[in-house]
Parts: structure tokens; C-alpha cells; sequence
């Protein structure tokens, strides 16, 4: 150290050159710092106090889910123009969702991922959709041989098509792994994200061994007439940019007893939805008289989406 | 940078005061200190500076526009973030090194410079942690994962654990290498009752950060490439060498940039570990290859897209080869006695190992992970722009905080600053 | 499970019968309003069968009575001229080996697509009262019931599609809360060619850097 000065202490009145270019090159460091950060004030149109602030999902009491829904519902005509309905539907008692899809049926048309899309108000950019279908040749089941960016008519000789989507595991990799509990499982076994708790680290994404979770890279584009007004809190609301999202088996609709978008858009009828507690579902008669099998069932997971073949 | 111990005696200036006192009068020197040099340092503090900055700019625009800037996708959902990473939790784990011959062993050399162990370990906690936060879609949300404050999915989530432990690890440094300095500065000799137990932990801590990292990947069923038990040793290997050939470098640097005076036998003693850690994690990268591609099947994939390229796709092949190059010829170099006596051969193996190992357990172990995708769909990644230059800017933060940290320590350590006798240099 | 057991055998009445035994299939006469040419209108519950568990029906879209066929021509307001079975077929002697209408050429059903495996035209219409269905065994079926005609050779399918595993459906898995509707075996398989068609897959996902897919290239 070449400092030949004796300070004692940090006051004033002992500043010399040194200090001084030193102080200028703070200031000059800080203003360079403030301007490279200068983007970040775009944010603050994006980014409300009470969105800062808001506390986890289940902490929420139903005034607080009332001042949240309203200000989401804003939030969606001010940046979407949409006038949108935010709602939250609670699990039924005595249901257990199950959901079973027959790959004799299925023919690969892709109806169902656009469904979805539409109905789960993702992002037209993308494409996005929480469902990929796979082309699989016959005769087997490694998807090393499959491809999702097929464009010819289906079927293709010799192919089979597989449906992916979430599969609401019973013992879900993506929940454990989350740490701060933006993802749970549902009473009714449905696996949902709370949009505005998730921090966006992608740890889930890593340990889902099915590719069922989305990211959203970027705020999602969609126009106004397009926005699927229905919407529930932990479902199909257009989420922010930075957050995961996954298949939640249409829960503002099948808590509300109907069917999901994917099913209904079906045009094959491959797909059969149902509670697995009732025994005269149409759900538990395909899992006690088909041969239905799960992908990956070594891994645990224990998905209560069901593949069968006729 | 050998010891003269303060001649301070009880009864001198130092003791008047008390801590409200003089700690701050200790910050004010340190920061004095830190911003004290000769022109090369001013124009490497304005380098990392300027560096620094590109990658706060290119991060902010990373958050107001998405991770769109990035090229990440759904399938391959961490990238050169998470990849550096992994590789800093081991750096800073390396220092460990330092740390267990110097307090364990009671090596003397060893114990006069471990603390340029200790604040290495500082630096690169710090960056780590600022690579787990660019890497967040959501950094507003980051007071979520405080304990207390958000929901803390303790202790099922693996990264909670790694919440835990790179904070307490960097605590306990910052104890250490704060409490040592005061006290130096002070012109006492430090109580070991302060530090000592503290050191002791943070052994078993430097362990337990990269296992716990390791355990973050390999706990991971649907990801058969970071599922293997070999991978908490493997990191701990390859962190046992990055780390002290880094610090090899760094006393290489201290003496003939700074000409501090730095005896040989740590280094010598650093290169004794590296020449078994080398091995033990070319060992340990070898079992791990013979397992992948002996028994074959869907499996392999992953091994295959790193070394050979799958189906086309081979973005990654001149990484990993260039990996399994600079490991090699460094390992040979290392055991190569004629090769260690010379300093600048010493350093050039240092610097292939630490690149080397940076790209086998970052990138070469992270975007394999993803490549194909669980569903063997095959999206390739290699970083933009944008990550280049966050990336760029974080290791030049860190780098920042490593030579400020070694500019206050260094004079202290060696008794030149003392409280009441500042600036008049002990010759 | 084997393939064929005795629901080979089932008649849709029986099968409608399980089906209401599960509380979730009921059909009756059809109150639909008729609509031209093959005319089809949902059979509704009419209240006649409660569904077990639940307040709401299931709809199963169903023809209303015999097909009409197209003239070719056009009435003064442009809507196409129908005409009926009955029009034509009263005055005709059935061809009871005819498979094809090309062969020989028939004035009518010029460019019906037939691709249904052996059958001939009379393996299904009644040549004795073409305003209605026959079976196998000779008993006719009026058109609303085509489903009993399907089943006595697509028993599995039957099967499935009674206990709610085969076929397209939309409206409620929760019959308590609201009504379903499914579709019938000729929604979706045309009875003269019922294989499933080609389609043309029209919605695929913009991944970034997913390269398309080379058909026929490495990675099959």
C-alpha cells in the first residue's frame, strides 16, 4: 500500500486528489451502472405493487382472491382489451380425475393441440399448447423413433400417434422439486401453478420426465377476440411472462363438470375423461376392460393419464 | 506474504478503542485500500467494470423483454446460467483445499495464505448466486424463496438445500475472512475460539455445497444423464482440481503482478491434490462412459449428442472433445515432475484443467441433460448473445470481488496495515 | 380379454340397455326437427329413462327417419330437390346382388363412394320397404335405430362405445350438473365407406430451433 495519508476516520475536510478522481470515478461507475439497468423502468408499467406484494394462493383469504381476480381482470383489458371473467373453481368432493386416450383411435390430426391452444389462451406466436402429438412407427414405444413436426396427412402406414400431455401424476417429480410451493397437487389430482408465486427457476421443467411443463420466454401474444374469456385463477388465465405453466386437465371447465377442450375436439373419440372414484364412469370401465398402460411407469410417477390399444 | 506478527502489546492505540469504533474505521480502510493502485489495477478495475456493466445492461433488457433473449426453449430449459453455475459451486468448493491442509493438517505456508482460499470461495458464492438469479423468469419474485418471508419447500426440494447451504457457506466465510482481517487490523492476535470452529465447519460445508448441487441433477428420474450416483463424487473431483488450479494461477499472478511474497510449498502442496483429483476425475468421467455406452440403449443418447452428435445434430461435439483434450494433456502435464518445476508449464496445465472442467461439468453437463429432450425430441442449445454477455459480466463481478478482497487482505494478512499506524508501511 | 365374446350378438337394444343399467345412455324417438337429405336430429331423452346419479341426459346424435336423396336439382328458392327411397324403389326390382353403383350404372347414387367389405346394398336396406334397415336376420330396423344395424357386426365397438370408450362426445363427464351429447356410429364412419378419413393436420407448435422433421431421414 503506497497510501501515505492517516485516516482515522471516514469524515471530510481530508480530501485530496486521490480521493477525489476517486469519488468521480464512483459516481461515474454508479451512473454507468443506472443507465445499463435504465431498461428495468420499462417495467414498471408491467408490474404493479400489489402484484409485487401478493402473497401465495393459499394464503389468500377470499377478500384478498376477490382484489386479485378484479385486478387480473383489469390487467387483461388494459394489456389485452379483452373483457375477461376470473374465477376459481374448487375441487369436487369424491372426484379424482382420470383421463385415458385411445391410440387405435387417435389419428394425429393434431385437433386437440389446437384446442387447447385456443381454449387456454396461449400464445399465438408460438403455437403454443400444453399437448404434442407424437408419429410413432409400429412396434414401438421409444420415442427416439417418434417426431412432432410431422405435416402429411394422417395416419401414415405403418404409424401410430401419442398424445402427450400432463398427466397429473399421482407422485409428481415437479411438485417436489419446487422450492416455493408455486405448484401442488390438487384433491381432485389435478396439478396446478400459481402464476403469480412461481420465480420462474425451471427446476420443474427439469425434473418432469414427460415434457408437460411450458415456460413462457415472453410476455404471450394474443388478439383481443381471441382472448378465451372463461378463465380460472389457477387454470387458463393469460399467465405473465417468467412463469411455468402445465395442463390442468381444463379445470374451469371439469370442475364445473364439463368435459375438457382436448376431448371435446376429439374428432376420433379418442380420448375418455371421467372421475376415477365413481365406478359407473366411463374412465373406470376403460381402466378395469382395457389394457391401459402409463409412459415411463418405472419412474414412479404414477400419471393418471392412461394410455390403451383397442 | 509471511507473518510479522503485530508487536502490538496490550496497552497499544489498538486496544482503546472499542468495535463501535473501530470496525468502522476498519471499513473505511478497507475500502481506501480496495481502491488503492497502480495504473494496471485501475485499468483491470475499469476492465471488469466496463464488462460488468454489458452484462447488467444485457440482463435488465433479459427481464423487462422475457428469456426470450436467451436460447433457451421448453426443451432445454437451463443453458450457460445454470452451467456456470454448477462449475462456480465447485470453485468455490475448491477452496476447501486450502482449507483442510492449513487448519487440519496444521501445514505453517499453507496457513499464512489459505484466506486467499477463503475469499475465492467468497467470490464465487456471490457469483453463484447471481447465476441462479439471471437465470429466474421472474427476479421480482426472488423475496419468494427467503425462509419465513415466501413458502420454502424445505426439506423436499433440493434447491431449497442448496439455498441453505451456498448462504451459510458464504456466512461462514465472510465470518472468517471478516473476523481474521479485523482482528489483524486491529494488530491482535486472532482467538482461535472465533474462527477455528468455524473453519471446521465450513470443511464439511464445502463438501456439502457441491453435493447438494450434484444431488439438485442427479435426483432426477426423468433424466437419465445427470441420474447416476458417480455424480456428487464427480463433481467433488473436478472440483478439487478447478478449484486449486485456480489458486495456483492466483499466487502464480500475486507474485510476479503484485511481487508478494508467496512461498513456494503451498503451491507445491496444491499440486500434490491436483495430481490425484485429476486422475480420480478422469477415473470417475471414464466409469461413467464405459457404464453409458457399454450398455447401450435409449439411454446413451444423451452421451452420444455430448461426444459423437445424434441424428445430425452436433453442436456440442467440439466442446466436449476440446474438454476431454485440455483435461487430458493437463493431467499429463501435472504428472509430468520436470513439467510442475517450471511455473509458466504449471500454470498453462492450471488454465487447461480449469477450462477444461468448465466445459465438461457446465455446459457439458448440463445441456446433455436436456439433449433430447424427455421426450427424445432434439432441440439444440448454444448461448446468445444476451447470456454471453450476463454470463461475461458475472464472472468479471466476481472477478472484481476476488481482487478487491485480495487487495485488502494481502496487507493486512501480511501486518502492513494496522489500526493507528495506517499507511506507514513495517519494513 | 378376448375379442369376440357374446356381445357379438348384441343388439343395440341390449346394449342400450347396459348402458342404461350405467345410468349414462338412454335414447328414445327421435324428436329432431328433419332436416334435408340424410336428415338427423339429436334423440332426445324425452324424459323417458332417468339417468342414474343425474339430472341431465345424454343426447345421442341420431338420423330421424329414412335418408332423401339428391336430384341434382333445384327448387325456385335453390334449395335442392330430395326425393325419397320410396320415390324410386316402389317401382323397381331389387338388384339383390349389386355392391356398386357403377357397375351397372344406376341412375341414381352416382358417386357413392361403397368401400364396406362384402356387403351388398341389401345387406343392410330393406329390400321389401326401403324406408327402413334389415337385419341379418331379416328383421327391419327403422333408420333411427341405425346403431342396432353397426352392432350386429361391430360388437367390441359396441361395446365401447356403450360403456362411453368409443366415440366423440361433448358436454358433461358430470351428468348431475349438466347434459352430454355424443355422436352416433354414422357421424363419424360413413356407412357406405366407414373407414375413419385421411386427414390433413393443420395446427402444429412454432418451436424455436426444432428443425422439422425430415420423413424418411435419420432420425426414424
Amino acid at each position: 500500500m503506497s497510501d501515505e495519508r492517516t485516516i482515522s476516520l471516514p469524515v471530510l475536510g481530508q480530501i485530496d486528489r486521490r480521493t477525489a478522481v476517486k469519488g468521480i470515478g464512483a459516481t461515474l461507475g454508479l451512473g454507468a451502472f443506472g443507465v445499463a439497468i435504465s431498461p428495468l423502468a420499462r417495467m414498471r408499467e408491467q408490474l404493479s405493487a400489489e402484484e409485487l406484494m401478493q402473497k401465495h394462493y393459499k394464503e389468500l383469504t377470499p377478500e384478498d382472491k376477490e382484489a386479485v381476480f378484479a385486478r387480473l381482470e383489469r390487467e387483461a383489458k388494459d394489456q389485452y382489451g379483452a373483457d375477461v371473467s376470473i374465477h376459481d373453481p374448487q375441487p369436487i368432493p369424491g372426484v379424482r380425475f382420470g383421463y385415458a386416450i385411445n391410440l387405435s383411435v387417435c389419428n394425429g390430426n393434431g385437433k386437440c393441440v389446437e384446442a387447447c391452444h385456443k381454449e387456454n389462451n396461449h400464445d399465438r406466436d408460438t403455437n403454443q399448447s400444453y399437448i404434442r402429438v407424437f408419429e410413432m412407427p409400429k412396434g414401438t414405444t421409444d420415442f427416439e423413433h417418434g417426431n412432432t413436426t410431422y405435416t402429411h396427412d394422417v395416419p401414415r402406414e405403418g404409424h401410430y400417434y401419442l398424445p402427450v400431455q400432463c398427466f397429473q401424476c399421482e407422485n409428481p417429480p415437479c411438485v417436489d422439486v419446487c422450492p416455493v410451493e408455486a405448484t401442488w397437487q390438487e384433491d381432485d389430482g389435478i396439478v396446478v401453478v400459481d402464476y403469480n408465486w412461481c420465480i420462474g427457476c425451471r427446476y420443474c421443467q427439469a425434473a418432469c420426465p414427460y415434457h408437460a411443463r411450458r415456460f413462457n420466454w415472453k410476455k404471450p401474444t394474443i388478439p383481443a377476440e381471441e382472448v378465451n374469456p372463461d378463465q380460472g385463477y389457477l387454470s387458463n388465465r393469460v399467465r405473465p411472462q417468467g412463469v411455468v405453466e402445465k395442463c390442468h386437465f381444463c379445470l374451469h371447465r371439469t370442475r364445473e363438470g364439463r368435459m375438457p377442450a382436448c376431448l371435446e375436439a376429439c374428432p376420433t373419440g379418442a380420448r375418455i375423461f371421467g372421475n376415477m372414484l365413481d365406478p359407473d364412469s366411463e374412465i373406470r370401465w376403460v381402466l378395469k376392460n382395457k389394457r391401459v398402460f402409463v409412459l415411463k411407469e418405472e419412474l414412479g410417477a404414477r400419471p393418471t393419464l392412461f394410455y390403451f390399444f383397442d | 506474504m509471511s507473518h510479522h506478527q503485530p508487536s502490538a502489546a496490550p496497552g497499544a492505540p489498538a486496544d482503546k478503542g472499542s468495535h463501535w469504533a473501530n470496525y468502522p474505521r476498519f471499513l473505511w480502510r478497507s475500502l481506501v485500500m480496495a481502491t488503492d493502485g497502480g495504473l494496471p489495477f485501475y485499468a483491470w478495475m475499469t476492465f471488469l467494470t466496463a464488462v460488468a456493466l454489458v452484462g447488467a445492461n444485457a440482463w435488465a433488457l433479459q427481464v423487462v423483454d422475457g428469456m426470450i433473449h436467451t436460447n433457451m426453449t421448453d426443451h432445454v430449459s437451463w443453458g450457460i446460467y445454470i452451467a456456470n453455475f454448477t462449475f462456480m459451486v465447485g470453485v468455490a468448493a475448491g477452496g476447501v483445499m486450502m482449507v483442510i491442509p492449513g487448519y487440519l493438517y496444521r501445514d505453517k505456508d499453507m496457513h499464512d495464505v489459505v484466506i486467499l482460499g477463503e475469499l475465492l470461495a467468497i467470490a464465487a458464492i456471490v457469483m453463484c448466486l447471481l447465476f441462479v438469479t439471471v437465470d429466474l423468469g421472474r427476479p421480482d419474485r426472488f423475496w419468494h424463496l427467503i425462509p419465513g418471508l415466501g413458502r420454502f419447500n424445505f426439506p423436499i426440494s433440493m434447491l431449497t438445500w442448496d439455498v441453505i447451504v451456498l448462504n451459510g457457506y458464504l456466512l461462514l466465510n465472510l465470518h472468517i475472512c471478516g473476523y481474521l482481517l479485523y482482528i489483524r487490523y486491529l494488530g491482535r492476535t486472532p482467538n482461535p475460539r472465533w474462527y477455528v470452529p468455524f473453519v471446521m465447519i465450513s470443511i464439511v460445508w464445502a463438501i456439502s455445497i457441491h453435493t447438494v448441487t450434484a444431488f439438485l441433477y442427479s435426483g432426477l428420474g426423468g433424466r437419465p444423464f445427470w441420474n447416476t450416483a458417480l455424480l456428487a463424487p464427480r463433481f467433488l473431483a473436478s472440483a478439487f482440481v478447478a478449484g486449486p488450479a485456480f489458486l495456483i494461477v492466483t499466487m502464480f499472478v500475486l507474485r510476479r503482478l503484485a511481487r508478494v511474497d508467496i512461498p513456494d510449498r503451498p503451491i507445491q502442496l496444491l499440486v500434490q491434490i491436483v495430481r490425484v483429483t485429476v486422475l480420480i476425475n478422469l477415473l470417475m468421467l471414464g466409469s461413467e462412459l464405459f457404464t453409458e455406452f457399454y450398455t447401450g440403449g435409449s439411454h446413451t443418447t444423451h452421451a452420444t449428442y455430448l461426444f459423437f452428435g445424434l441424428h445430425g445434430h452436433n453442436a456440442l461435439v467440439p466442446w466436449m472433445w476440446t474438454a476431454v483434450a485440455l483435461n487430458v494433456v493437463s493431467a499429463a502435464l501435472f504428472l509430468l515432475p520436470a513439467a510442475m518445476r517450471n511455473m509458466w508449464l504449471l500454470c498453462a496445465a492450471c488454465v487447461l484443467a480449469f477450462v477444461g472442467i468448465w466445459i465438461e461439468k457446465g455446459m457439458g453437463l448440463i445441456i446433455p441433460g436436456f439433449v433430447p429432450s424427455t421426450l427424445h425430441e432434439l432441440v439444440e442449445y448454444l448461448p446468445s448473445s444476451i447470456e454471453w454477455r450476463v454470463s461475461a459480466g458475472i464472472w468479471a463481478f466476481g472477478l472484481m470481488i476476488y481482487t478487491v478482497s485480495l487487495k485488502i487482505a494481502i496487507p493486512i494478512m501480511r501486518g502492513d496495515v494496522v489500526l493507528g499506524r495506517d499507511g506507514s508501511r513495517k519494513k | 380379454m378376448p375379442r369376440v365374446k357374446p356381445w357379438i350378438f348384441l343388439s343395440l337394444a341390449v346394449a342400450l340397455g347396459a348402458g342404461a343399467a350405467i345410468g349414462r345412455v338412454h335414447l328414445s324417438n327421435s324428436v329432431g326437427t328433419p332436416v334435408a337429405d340424410a336428415g338427423r336430429a339429436e334423440s332426445a331423452a324425452a324424459g323417458a329413462v332417468a339417468p342414474a346419479g343425474g339430472a341431465y341426459g345424454v343426447f345421442v346424435s341420431l338420423p330421424d327417419g329414412p335418408p332423401r336423396v339428391h336430384t341434382g336439382e333445384h327448387d325456385a328458392m335453390g334449395r335442392p330437390v330430395t326425393v325419397s327411397c320410396v320415390s324410386c324403389h316402389t317401382s323397381m326390382e331389387p338388384n339383390l346382388a349389386r355392391r356398386t353403383a357403377a357397375d351397372p350404372p344406376m341412375q341414381f347414387h352416382q358417386g357413392l363412394t361403397y368401400a364396406h367389405g362384402q356387403l351388398s346394398c341389401v345387406s343392410c336396406h330393406n329390400p321389401h320397404d326401403y324406408n327402413t334397415l334389415r337385419l341379418a336376420d331379416g328383421a327391419a330396423v327403422p333408420y333411427p335405430e341405425v346403431m342396432t344395424m353397426c352392432s350386429q357386426c361391430h360388437a367390441p365397438q359396441a361395446r365401447d362405445w356403450t360403456y362411453g370408450a368409443h366415440g366423440g362426445m361433448t358436454g358433461y363427464w358430470d351428468l348431475s350438473r349438466g347434459a352430454r351429447h355424443r355422436k352416433s356410429c354414422i357421424d363419424c364412419h360413413d356407412p357406405h365407406a366407414p373407414a375413419f378419413p385421411s386427414m390433413t393436420p393443420t395446427f402444429k407448435p412454432v418451436d424455436r430451433f426444432l428443425t422439422p422433421h425430415r420423413t424418411g431421414g435419420a432420425h426414424e
